[in-house]
């Protein structure tokens, strides 16, 4: 199978790409891994005329911590955020969600940036990425700016990228000491693409209530979001399981779900509350084993 | 792969299916739609760009107006071909009066063969849902 | 408009000009002859096409030739000097870790992946590294005992064993 032709353009810097990327416009697509994008063409999906390489950037290369966040570059690969040693121990929610995207060839070269940037309905990160409250950092002709997670995910595929902007770096605020998270996903069998993906972060306070509770899904509708019923429900609560389960059940209010030969619509919504009990509820025994 | 939806306009139904069923309108309209052409009575061919930020396509379309009931219903005939697959359905599309507005129920049943067929579904559900949002948020502009 | 590449391939260095929407797996196989990566799925899932890229395990598939410039492949044939076999093939021979050999390649060099980084994995471990490798005839169970067995050769220092010439090897 192979893609329709291109021409093939290595960038050697943001800025070399981001005037490429003003030069041609709409025919001209970002390449880094590869993962999303050379299987939609491949299948004729995307006709891109110009493919401008930015899988080499140094710029876009690396992890440090700053003032209480980690900054992760957008080239960064699935399995890198999943075995970096800050990330495991500082947002744990973020390694583990890495280590279960695809499988271990596609998180060879995937790439971070690239598939928050992609933002298939199925992505895994977009729920870690809600529920951590991270900031996405884009670099357009106008210098950089900062999209907090919420506002990065718009549509289906669709994001807050302007199409002449790089996504650069992804800045995630280091969770209070002693939280939970987990990350709970049904995937298909073949592609490892999350039918529905949880993600949720549980801080209790010393007597063990809730003191903040984040939840994002993917998955289940056209675009990711934040559980923001469910986390309403939840606050200032005990997380006994009762109290768990009726906060679950609020997780897809005001969402339409994806009705496709993976799952109906019924199904997905049947499995996301089921997903988001169980997530919720091994962020608080994580929390309270660690607290 | 059966999908539908529903939209509001705050413009009258006897306007609305006027807008609806415009030649010209539609080629505005319609995302990505270039040389849309008459071919018959109530029939037209348009090559259409359409798709979803990186999913993308040049379709070749046919579109047949049937069982017209001004100003309640009508039924679309769809047939498209593109670089990834072939498409065909129909689409029926009713309008009632909501106030002062208009309610648009749309359901449309396509059938798809090729590569859209066999990798597709998971991306053209909501693709599709996308494009009719597009269409419709633009009529809605038009009917002001 | 073509696009000069310089990798090396097994150890020795090639140079090519190649089409930019030229797949790893089509240079390989088509400039290189080097058909040890198979072309299965197509739609990266499948795993046949598996290759070492700078020493990690990657679908050929899902990679332009020009997004490996620079780079160490390593394909199946490379993994051992001809006429021997490395202890990862050895232990999928000697715990018929293979069927129709299909995946084989890439099942073979996804476990020099695995045990590089693991070297005494669970079987946990071993089925979470080789999901991305389908095995057509469902020989999982012979698959996993073959990783297994790989790891306690490699571990005790196993190098590369010569082949058999082939009429002896069918009576092995």
């Amino acid at each position: 199978m192979n893609t329709s032709p291109f021409v093939y353009q290595r960038a050697n810097s943001v800025d070399d790409a981001i005037s490429l990327l003003q030069q041609h416009g709409d025919g001209a697509k970002l390449i880094a891994g590869g993962h999303s994008l050379l299987p939609i063409m491949k299948l004729r999906l995307a006709e891109p005329d110009m493919l401008i390489d930015i899988g080499r950037l140094p710029e876009l290369q690396g992890t440090r911590r700053e003032h209480g966040e980690i900054v992760i570059g957008a080239l960064a690969t699935h399995h890198q955020v999943a075995t970096d040693q800050e990330i495991r121990s500082s947002i744990p929610l973020l390694a583990d969600t890495a280590s279960r995207v695809g499988d271990r060839q596609v998180r060879n070269r995937g790439t971070i940036g690239g598939a928050l940037a992609h933002a298939d309905a199925a992505a895994d990160y977009p729920a870690a990425i809600l529920a951590l409250e991270a900031t996405i950092v884009a670099r357009g002709p106008g210098g950089a700016r900062q999209i907090p997670a919420r506002e990065f995910f718009l549509d289906f595929l669709t994001t807050a990228l302007a199409s002449d902007e790089i996504l650069t770096e992804i800045r995630v605020p280091v969770p209070a000491d002693g939280h939970g998270w987990s990350y709970q996903k049904l995937a298909n069998q073949a592609s490892g693409y999350a039918i529905v993906g949880v993600g949720a972060i549980a801080i209790l306070d010393g007597s063990g209530t809730f003191d903040d509770v984040r939840v994002g899904v993917t998955g289940t509708a056209a675009v990711a979001w934040r559980a923001a019923a469910t986390e309403a429900a939840l606050r200032g609560q005990k997380p006994e399981s009762g109290v768990v389960a009726a906060a679950a059940d609020k997780v897809d209010d005001g969402v339409e779900a994806l009705d496709d030969l993976h799952g109906s619509a019924e199904y997905r919504l049947r499995v996301t509350r089921g997903l988001t009990r169980r997530a919720i509820l091994q962020a608080v025994a994580r929390a309270q084993q660690r607290g | 792969m059966e999908i539908s939806g529903q939209h509001r306009f705050s413009a009258p139904r006897e306007r609305v299916w006027e807008l609806l069923l415009d030649p010209k309108i539609l080629q505005q309209c319609l995302p990505g739609a270039e040389d849309l052409v008459e071919v018959g009575p109530e029939e037209y061919e348009a090559r259409m760009k359409i798709g979803v930020a990186a999913i993308r396509g040049t379709y070749q379309g046919k579109v047949k107006i049937v069982d017209k009931d001004e100003p309640t219903s009508y039924r679309m005939v769809v047939e498209g071909k593109g670089p990834a697959g072939q498409i065909s359905g129909d689409a029926k599309i009713d309008l009632a009066d909501d106030g002062e507005g208009t309610l648009v129920n749309w359901t449309g049943n396509a059938n798809v063969r090729g590569t859209l067929a066999r990798v597709g579904g998971r991306v053209m559900q909501p693709a599709a849902k996308m494009i009719v949002g597009q269409f419709f948020t633009c009529l809605e502009g038009k009917a002001g | 408009m073509h696009v000069p590449i310089t990798l090396s391939v097994n150890g020795v260095e090639r140079r090519a000009e190649v089409e930019p929407r030229t797949l790893l797996v089509q240079y390989l196989r088509n400039d290189l002859a080097l058909t040890g990566a198979h072309i299965g799925c197509e739609t990266s899932q499948c795993g046949a096409c598996t290759v070492l890229l700078d020493g990690e395990a990657v679908k050929s598939c899902t990679i332009l030739a020009v997004q490996a410039d620079g780079a160490a492949v390593t394909t199946i044939e490379g993994l051992a000097p001809v006429g021997t076999l490395h202890p990862v093939q050895q232990a999928f021979w000697d715990q018929h870790g293979l069927q129709c050999g299909y995946c084989t390649p890439g099942m073979v060099l996804s476990t020099v992946a695995l045990l590089a980084d693991d070297p005494n994995p669970s079987e946990e471990s071993i089925r979470h590294g080789l999901e991305g490798n389908i095995c057509r005839c469902t020989g999982y169970h012979n698959i996993v005992l073959s990783v297994q067995s790989a790891a306690k050769s490699l571990a005790s220092g196993a190098i590369p064993e010569p082949v058999l010439s082939r009429d002896a090897s069918l009576t092995r």
